[in-house]
Protein backbone atom coordinates (compact mmCIF):
# COMPACT_ATOMS: atom_id res chain seq x y z
CA UNK A 1 0.00 0.00 0.00
CA UNK A 2 1.47 3.41 -0.95
CA UNK A 3 1.16 6.54 1.11
CA UNK A 4 1.35 10.18 0.08
CA UNK A 5 3.13 12.39 2.60
CA UNK A 6 2.57 16.11 3.06
CA UNK A 7 5.01 18.13 0.85
CA UNK A 8 6.74 19.53 3.96
CA UNK A 9 7.23 16.00 5.28
CA UNK A 10 8.72 15.04 1.91
CA UNK A 11 11.19 17.90 2.36
CA UNK A 12 12.03 16.43 5.77
CA UNK A 13 12.76 13.07 4.12
CA UNK A 14 14.91 14.85 1.50
CA UNK A 15 16.97 16.45 4.23
CA UNK A 16 15.79 19.96 3.37
CA UNK A 17 14.07 20.47 6.71
CA UNK A 18 14.48 19.22 10.26
CA UNK A 19 11.69 17.71 12.32
CA UNK A 20 11.60 20.74 14.59
CA UNK A 21 10.95 23.00 11.56
CA UNK A 22 7.69 21.24 10.74
CA UNK A 23 4.44 22.81 11.95
CA UNK A 24 3.06 21.19 15.11
CA UNK A 25 0.27 19.45 13.20
CA UNK A 26 2.84 17.66 11.00
CA UNK A 27 5.29 16.61 13.72
CA UNK A 28 3.71 13.20 14.22
CA UNK A 29 3.57 12.52 10.49
CA UNK A 30 7.19 13.61 10.14
CA UNK A 31 8.34 11.33 12.95
CA UNK A 32 6.46 8.40 11.40
CA UNK A 33 8.02 9.10 7.99
CA UNK A 34 11.52 9.14 9.51
CA UNK A 35 10.83 5.89 11.30
CA UNK A 36 9.75 4.24 8.04
CA UNK A 37 12.83 5.60 6.24
CA UNK A 38 15.18 4.13 8.80
CA UNK A 39 13.71 0.72 8.16
CA UNK A 40 14.65 0.87 4.43
CA UNK A 41 17.49 -1.42 3.37
CA UNK A 42 20.24 0.95 2.17
CA UNK A 43 22.89 -1.61 1.40
CA UNK A 44 24.70 -1.13 -1.93
CA UNK A 45 23.43 -3.34 -4.70
CA UNK A 46 26.06 -5.38 -6.52
CA UNK A 47 25.74 -7.63 -9.52
CA UNK A 48 27.69 -10.74 -10.40
CA UNK A 49 30.07 -10.66 -13.36
CA UNK A 50 28.07 -13.53 -14.90
CA UNK A 51 24.97 -11.36 -14.97
CA UNK A 52 26.91 -8.55 -16.63
CA UNK A 53 28.27 -10.97 -19.26
CA UNK A 54 24.75 -12.28 -19.96
CA UNK A 55 23.35 -8.78 -20.36
CA UNK A 56 26.16 -7.68 -22.67
CA UNK A 57 25.69 -10.81 -24.80
CA UNK A 58 22.01 -9.94 -25.13
CA UNK A 59 22.81 -6.32 -26.02
CA UNK A 60 25.27 -7.38 -28.74
CA UNK A 61 22.74 -9.85 -30.17
CA UNK A 62 20.09 -7.13 -30.32
CA UNK A 63 22.45 -4.71 -32.02
CA UNK A 64 23.46 -7.36 -34.57
CA UNK A 65 19.81 -8.29 -35.16
CA UNK A 66 18.88 -4.65 -35.77
CA UNK A 67 21.78 -4.29 -38.18
CA UNK A 68 20.74 -7.43 -40.08
CA UNK A 69 17.15 -6.26 -40.36
CA UNK A 70 18.22 -2.84 -41.55
CA UNK A 71 20.51 -4.33 -44.16
CA UNK A 72 17.91 -6.80 -45.47
CA UNK A 73 15.18 -4.23 -46.02
CA UNK A 74 16.20 -0.66 -45.25
CA UNK A 75 12.90 0.88 -46.31
CA UNK A 76 10.76 -1.48 -44.25
CA UNK A 77 13.17 -1.17 -41.32
CA UNK A 78 12.93 2.61 -41.33
CA UNK A 79 9.13 2.40 -41.39
CA UNK A 80 9.02 -0.08 -38.55
CA UNK A 81 11.56 1.38 -36.19
CA UNK A 82 10.52 4.04 -33.72
CA UNK A 83 12.70 7.19 -33.62
CA UNK A 84 13.89 6.46 -30.12
CA UNK A 85 14.58 3.46 -27.94
CA UNK A 86 12.02 2.97 -25.18
CA UNK A 87 13.43 4.43 -21.98
CA UNK A 88 12.91 1.20 -20.09
CA UNK A 89 15.41 -0.54 -22.40
CA UNK A 90 18.08 2.01 -21.59
CA UNK A 91 17.22 1.91 -17.91
CA UNK A 92 17.12 -1.89 -17.74
CA UNK A 93 20.48 -2.32 -19.45
CA UNK A 94 22.12 0.31 -17.26
CA UNK A 95 20.61 -0.94 -14.03
CA UNK A 96 21.28 -4.63 -14.63
CA UNK A 97 24.86 -4.40 -15.82
CA UNK A 98 26.13 -1.23 -14.15
CA UNK A 99 27.63 -0.28 -17.47
CA UNK A 100 29.81 2.77 -17.70
CA UNK A 101 30.45 2.99 -21.40
CA UNK A 102 31.39 6.53 -22.16
CA UNK A 103 33.51 9.46 -21.31
CA UNK A 104 34.99 11.56 -18.61
CA UNK A 105 38.34 13.31 -18.66
CA UNK A 106 41.77 12.73 -17.04
CA UNK A 107 41.15 14.96 -14.14
CA UNK A 108 42.83 16.48 -11.18
CA UNK A 109 40.72 14.36 -8.89
CA UNK A 110 37.94 16.92 -8.82
CA UNK A 111 36.16 16.06 -12.03
CA UNK A 112 35.22 13.28 -14.41
CA UNK A 113 37.88 10.77 -15.50
CA UNK A 114 38.09 10.00 -19.24
CA UNK A 115 37.83 6.57 -20.75
CA UNK A 116 37.50 5.69 -24.41
CA UNK A 117 34.03 6.13 -25.91
CA UNK A 118 32.01 2.97 -26.49
CA UNK A 119 30.90 2.01 -29.95
CA UNK A 120 27.36 3.18 -30.51
CA UNK A 121 24.86 1.01 -28.65
CA UNK A 122 21.75 3.13 -29.18
CA UNK A 123 22.01 5.48 -32.18
CA UNK A 124 19.94 8.35 -30.71
CA UNK A 125 21.60 8.51 -27.31
CA UNK A 126 25.03 8.06 -25.79
CA UNK A 127 25.95 6.89 -22.30
CA UNK A 128 27.77 9.56 -20.33
CA UNK A 129 29.36 9.08 -16.92
CA UNK A 130 29.21 11.95 -14.45
CA UNK A 131 31.57 12.10 -11.48
CA UNK A 132 31.83 14.47 -8.53
CA UNK A 133 34.32 14.45 -5.69
CA UNK A 134 32.29 15.44 -2.61
CA UNK A 135 33.55 13.54 0.44
CA UNK A 136 31.45 15.52 2.92
CA UNK A 137 28.16 15.11 1.05
CA UNK A 138 25.39 12.90 2.36
CA UNK A 139 23.69 12.72 -1.02
CA UNK A 140 24.33 14.05 -4.50
CA UNK A 141 21.95 14.29 -7.43
CA UNK A 142 22.15 15.49 -11.02
CA UNK A 143 19.73 17.99 -12.54
CA UNK A 144 19.74 19.33 -16.06
CA UNK A 145 17.93 19.89 -19.30
CA UNK A 146 17.86 16.12 -19.84
CA UNK A 147 15.66 15.47 -16.77
CA UNK A 148 13.73 18.75 -16.63
CA UNK A 149 15.97 19.97 -13.81
CA UNK A 150 14.50 17.46 -11.36
CA UNK A 151 17.26 16.22 -9.04
CA UNK A 152 14.87 13.66 -7.58
CA UNK A 153 15.08 11.55 -10.73
CA UNK A 154 18.86 11.20 -10.97
CA UNK A 155 20.68 10.46 -7.72
CA UNK A 156 24.39 9.68 -7.81
CA UNK A 157 25.88 6.67 -6.09
CA UNK A 158 28.83 6.95 -3.75
CA UNK A 159 31.82 4.81 -4.77
CA UNK A 160 33.45 3.37 -1.68
CA UNK A 161 34.94 5.70 0.90
CA UNK A 162 36.91 7.98 -1.44
CA UNK A 163 34.23 10.63 -1.64
CA UNK A 164 33.55 10.09 -5.34
CA UNK A 165 29.94 10.09 -6.49
CA UNK A 166 28.89 8.82 -9.90
CA UNK A 167 26.00 8.16 -12.25
CA UNK A 168 25.85 7.00 -15.88
CA UNK A 169 23.04 8.25 -18.09
CA UNK A 170 21.94 7.74 -21.65
CA UNK A 171 21.76 11.26 -23.08
CA UNK A 172 20.24 12.26 -26.41
CA UNK A 173 22.74 13.51 -28.95
CA UNK A 174 23.13 17.28 -28.65
CA UNK A 175 24.07 19.82 -26.03
CA UNK A 176 22.84 19.79 -22.42
CA UNK A 177 23.23 22.00 -19.35
CA UNK A 178 23.38 20.54 -15.85
CA UNK A 179 24.56 20.91 -12.27
CA UNK A 180 25.09 18.66 -9.29
CA UNK A 181 22.81 19.14 -6.27
CA UNK A 182 24.58 18.36 -3.00
CA UNK A 183 22.51 17.47 0.05
CA UNK A 184 19.36 18.73 -1.60
CA UNK A 185 20.25 22.39 -1.52
CA UNK A 186 23.71 23.26 -2.83
CA UNK A 187 23.99 23.59 -6.62
CA UNK A 188 27.52 22.79 -7.78
CA UNK A 189 29.01 23.02 -11.27
CA UNK A 190 31.14 20.25 -12.70
CA UNK A 191 34.69 21.50 -12.11
CA UNK A 192 35.92 19.76 -15.27
CA UNK A 193 33.30 21.09 -17.69
CA UNK A 194 32.70 24.48 -19.32
CA UNK A 195 30.20 26.70 -17.52
CA UNK A 196 27.74 29.39 -18.55
CA UNK A 197 25.65 31.85 -16.53
CA UNK A 198 22.33 30.36 -15.57
CA UNK A 199 20.48 33.67 -15.20
CA UNK A 200 19.97 33.06 -11.47
CA UNK A 201 23.33 34.19 -10.16
CA UNK A 202 24.95 30.79 -10.59
CA UNK A 203 26.49 28.79 -13.42
CA UNK A 204 25.50 25.67 -15.31
CA UNK A 205 27.89 23.10 -16.68
CA UNK A 206 27.68 22.17 -20.35
CA UNK A 207 28.06 18.75 -21.96
CA UNK A 208 27.95 18.08 -25.70
CA UNK A 209 27.29 14.58 -26.94
CA UNK A 210 27.71 13.27 -30.46
CA UNK A 211 26.82 9.83 -31.75
CA UNK A 212 30.20 9.40 -33.39
CA UNK A 213 32.44 10.66 -30.61
CA UNK A 214 30.47 10.30 -27.41
CA UNK A 215 30.93 13.07 -24.89
CA UNK A 216 32.92 15.91 -26.43
CA UNK A 217 32.52 18.54 -23.68
CA UNK B 1 5.33 25.96 -11.29
CA UNK B 2 3.21 28.77 -9.77
CA UNK B 3 0.15 29.58 -11.84
CA UNK B 4 1.08 33.21 -12.46
CA UNK B 5 4.53 32.23 -13.66
CA UNK B 6 3.12 29.47 -15.84
CA UNK B 7 0.77 32.01 -17.40
CA UNK B 8 3.58 34.43 -18.16
CA UNK B 9 5.73 31.66 -19.63
CA UNK B 10 2.80 30.55 -21.78
CA UNK B 11 2.54 34.05 -23.22
CA UNK B 12 6.24 33.93 -24.10
CA UNK B 13 5.79 30.48 -25.63
CA UNK B 14 2.99 31.85 -27.82
CA UNK B 15 5.26 34.70 -28.92
CA UNK B 16 8.04 32.24 -29.64
CA UNK B 17 5.72 30.09 -31.73
CA UNK B 18 4.54 33.14 -33.66
CA UNK B 19 8.16 34.00 -34.48
CA UNK B 20 8.99 30.34 -35.24
CA UNK B 21 11.44 30.16 -32.34
CA UNK B 22 12.02 26.89 -30.44
CA UNK B 23 9.97 26.86 -27.22
CA UNK B 24 11.75 24.08 -25.33
CA UNK B 25 14.59 26.35 -24.08
CA UNK B 26 12.01 28.68 -22.52
CA UNK B 27 10.31 25.85 -20.65
CA UNK B 28 13.68 24.44 -19.58
CA UNK B 29 14.72 27.78 -18.12
CA UNK B 30 11.46 28.16 -16.21
CA UNK B 31 11.73 24.64 -14.79
CA UNK B 32 15.34 25.32 -13.87
CA UNK B 33 14.38 28.44 -11.99
CA UNK B 34 11.67 26.63 -10.06
CA UNK B 35 14.06 23.80 -9.20
CA UNK B 36 16.65 26.29 -7.96
CA UNK B 37 14.10 28.07 -5.79
CA UNK B 38 14.39 31.39 -7.60
CA UNK B 39 11.63 33.99 -7.09
CA UNK B 40 9.00 34.10 -9.82
CA UNK B 41 10.07 37.57 -10.99
CA UNK B 42 13.66 36.42 -11.47
CA UNK B 43 12.55 33.32 -13.33
CA UNK B 44 10.53 35.47 -15.68
CA UNK B 45 13.53 37.71 -16.32
CA UNK B 46 15.66 34.67 -17.08
CA UNK B 47 13.07 33.23 -19.45
CA UNK B 48 12.74 36.59 -21.21
CA UNK B 49 16.52 36.69 -21.58
CA UNK B 50 16.49 33.28 -23.26
CA UNK B 51 13.69 34.49 -25.52
CA UNK B 52 15.74 37.54 -26.49
CA UNK B 53 18.79 35.38 -27.23
CA UNK B 54 16.74 33.02 -29.39
CA UNK B 55 15.20 35.97 -31.21
CA UNK B 56 18.56 37.63 -31.80
CA UNK B 57 20.09 34.39 -33.03
CA UNK B 58 17.15 33.75 -35.35
CA UNK B 59 17.40 37.25 -36.79
CA UNK B 60 21.12 36.95 -37.48
CA UNK B 61 20.91 33.41 -38.82
CA UNK B 62 17.90 34.23 -40.94
CA UNK B 63 19.99 36.77 -42.80
CA UNK B 64 22.60 34.10 -43.54
CA UNK B 65 20.07 31.43 -44.47
CA UNK B 66 20.98 29.18 -41.55
CA UNK B 67 17.94 29.55 -39.29
CA UNK B 68 17.12 25.92 -38.48
CA UNK B 69 15.80 25.28 -34.95
CA UNK B 70 19.07 23.57 -33.99
CA UNK B 71 21.10 26.48 -35.32
CA UNK B 72 18.92 29.03 -33.52
CA UNK B 73 19.32 27.17 -30.20
CA UNK B 74 23.05 26.86 -30.77
CA UNK B 75 23.24 30.55 -31.65
CA UNK B 76 21.37 31.48 -28.50
CA UNK B 77 23.77 29.32 -26.49
CA UNK B 78 26.73 31.07 -28.13
CA UNK B 79 25.25 34.47 -27.24
CA UNK B 80 24.67 33.33 -23.65
CA UNK B 81 28.27 32.13 -23.50
CA UNK B 82 29.52 35.60 -24.47
CA UNK B 83 29.79 35.80 -28.25
CA UNK B 84 28.32 38.78 -30.08
CA UNK B 85 25.69 38.77 -32.81
CA UNK B 86 28.39 39.68 -35.34
CA UNK B 87 30.38 36.60 -34.29
CA UNK B 88 27.30 34.40 -34.79
CA UNK B 89 26.79 35.87 -38.23
CA UNK B 90 30.40 35.30 -39.26
CA UNK B 91 30.40 31.72 -38.07
CA UNK B 92 27.13 31.02 -39.86
CA UNK B 93 28.60 32.45 -43.07
CA UNK B 94 31.67 30.23 -42.76
CA UNK B 95 29.64 27.09 -42.03
CA UNK B 96 29.08 24.67 -44.88
CA UNK B 97 27.42 21.32 -45.52
CA UNK B 98 30.28 19.41 -43.97
CA UNK B 99 30.36 21.77 -40.95
CA UNK B 100 26.76 22.76 -40.19
CA UNK B 101 26.05 26.09 -38.53
CA UNK B 102 24.49 24.43 -35.46
CA UNK B 103 27.63 22.39 -34.82
CA UNK B 104 29.98 25.32 -35.45
CA UNK B 105 27.98 27.56 -33.10
CA UNK B 106 27.87 24.92 -30.36
CA UNK B 107 31.62 24.55 -30.61
CA UNK B 108 32.14 28.31 -30.61
CA UNK B 109 29.88 28.76 -27.57
CA UNK B 110 31.69 26.00 -25.69
CA UNK B 111 35.09 27.50 -26.50
CA UNK B 112 33.90 30.86 -25.17
CA UNK B 113 32.51 29.17 -22.05
CA UNK B 114 35.99 27.72 -21.50
CA UNK B 115 37.40 31.25 -21.47
CA UNK B 116 38.68 31.59 -25.03
CA UNK B 117 38.23 35.25 -26.06
CA UNK B 118 35.79 36.03 -28.85
CA UNK B 119 38.37 36.88 -31.49
CA UNK B 120 40.36 33.69 -30.91
CA UNK B 121 37.17 31.62 -30.85
CA UNK B 122 35.96 32.88 -34.20
CA UNK B 123 39.43 32.60 -35.74
CA UNK B 124 39.84 29.00 -34.58
CA UNK B 125 36.43 27.91 -35.82
CA UNK B 126 36.93 29.76 -39.13
CA UNK B 127 40.36 28.30 -39.82
CA UNK B 128 39.32 24.78 -38.84
CA UNK B 129 36.35 24.84 -41.20
CA UNK B 130 38.29 26.42 -44.07
CA UNK B 131 41.10 23.93 -43.69
CA UNK B 132 38.63 21.29 -44.86
CA UNK B 133 39.21 19.06 -41.85
CA UNK B 134 36.37 16.70 -40.96
CA UNK B 135 33.59 17.88 -38.68
CA UNK B 136 34.92 15.59 -35.93
CA UNK B 137 38.01 17.81 -35.74
CA UNK B 138 35.77 20.83 -35.26
CA UNK B 139 33.74 19.07 -32.58
CA UNK B 140 36.86 18.03 -30.70
CA UNK B 141 38.25 21.58 -30.43
CA UNK B 142 36.86 22.32 -26.94
CA UNK B 143 38.39 19.11 -25.63
CA UNK B 144 41.73 19.99 -27.16
CA UNK B 145 41.63 23.47 -25.68
CA UNK B 146 40.75 22.06 -22.29
CA UNK B 147 43.59 19.55 -22.50
CA UNK B 148 46.00 22.39 -23.29
CA UNK B 149 44.61 24.39 -20.38
CA UNK B 150 45.15 21.41 -18.10
CA UNK B 151 48.80 21.60 -19.16
CA UNK B 152 49.01 25.21 -18.03
CA UNK B 153 48.22 27.05 -21.25
CA UNK B 154 45.85 30.05 -21.00
CA UNK B 155 42.67 29.62 -23.06
CA UNK B 156 43.66 32.25 -25.63
CA UNK B 157 47.07 30.72 -26.18
CA UNK B 158 45.61 27.22 -26.41
CA UNK B 159 43.16 28.35 -29.08
CA UNK B 160 45.82 30.28 -30.97
CA UNK B 161 48.05 27.20 -31.05
CA UNK B 162 45.28 25.06 -32.48
CA UNK B 163 44.47 27.75 -35.01
CA UNK B 164 48.08 27.78 -36.22
CA UNK B 165 47.96 24.01 -36.56
CA UNK B 166 44.76 24.21 -38.58
CA UNK B 167 46.18 27.05 -40.70
CA UNK B 168 49.09 24.80 -41.68
CA UNK B 169 46.58 22.73 -43.61
CA UNK B 170 45.62 25.83 -45.55
CA UNK B 171 49.19 26.78 -46.61
CA UNK B 172 49.98 25.89 -50.25
CA UNK B 173 52.57 23.14 -50.61
CA UNK B 174 55.85 24.23 -52.22
CA UNK B 175 56.40 22.81 -55.72
CA UNK B 176 59.17 20.25 -56.19
CA UNK B 177 62.52 21.67 -57.44
CA UNK B 178 63.86 18.51 -59.01
CA UNK B 179 65.65 15.49 -57.66
CA UNK B 180 68.11 16.25 -54.91
CA UNK B 181 67.53 19.99 -55.02
CA UNK B 182 64.49 20.56 -52.83
CA UNK B 183 65.86 19.03 -49.64
CA UNK B 184 68.94 20.75 -48.20
CA UNK B 185 69.63 17.75 -45.96
CA UNK B 186 69.80 15.25 -48.76
CA UNK B 187 73.37 14.33 -49.85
Amino acid sequence: MSREFHPLVKQLLDGERTLSELPPELQAEGAEALRLLEAVDRRDVTFSSRLEARVMREVRQRVAARRNRANSDPVLWRWLTAPSVPPWVVGAVLAAAGIALVLGRPGSGNGPAMVAPATAVIPESVYVKFLLFAPAAKRVALAGTFNRWDPGTTPLVRLGDDGVWTVTLGLPVGQHQYAFVVDGQRWVVDPAAPAVDDGFGRKNSVVSVSAAQGRVL
Amino acid sequence: MPAALAGAVTVLLDSAAARKLPGAPLVDKALEGVAKGAPAERILVAVRTVFAQLDAAATVLGETGSASADAVEAGAFALAAGLAASDIAEIARIADRAHPAATALQVAGTLTALGVPRAETVALVRTTIRSGRPVGDLVSLPGQVQAAMAGGSPPAAAAAGLERAAAAHLAPRPRGKGKGQGNPHKP
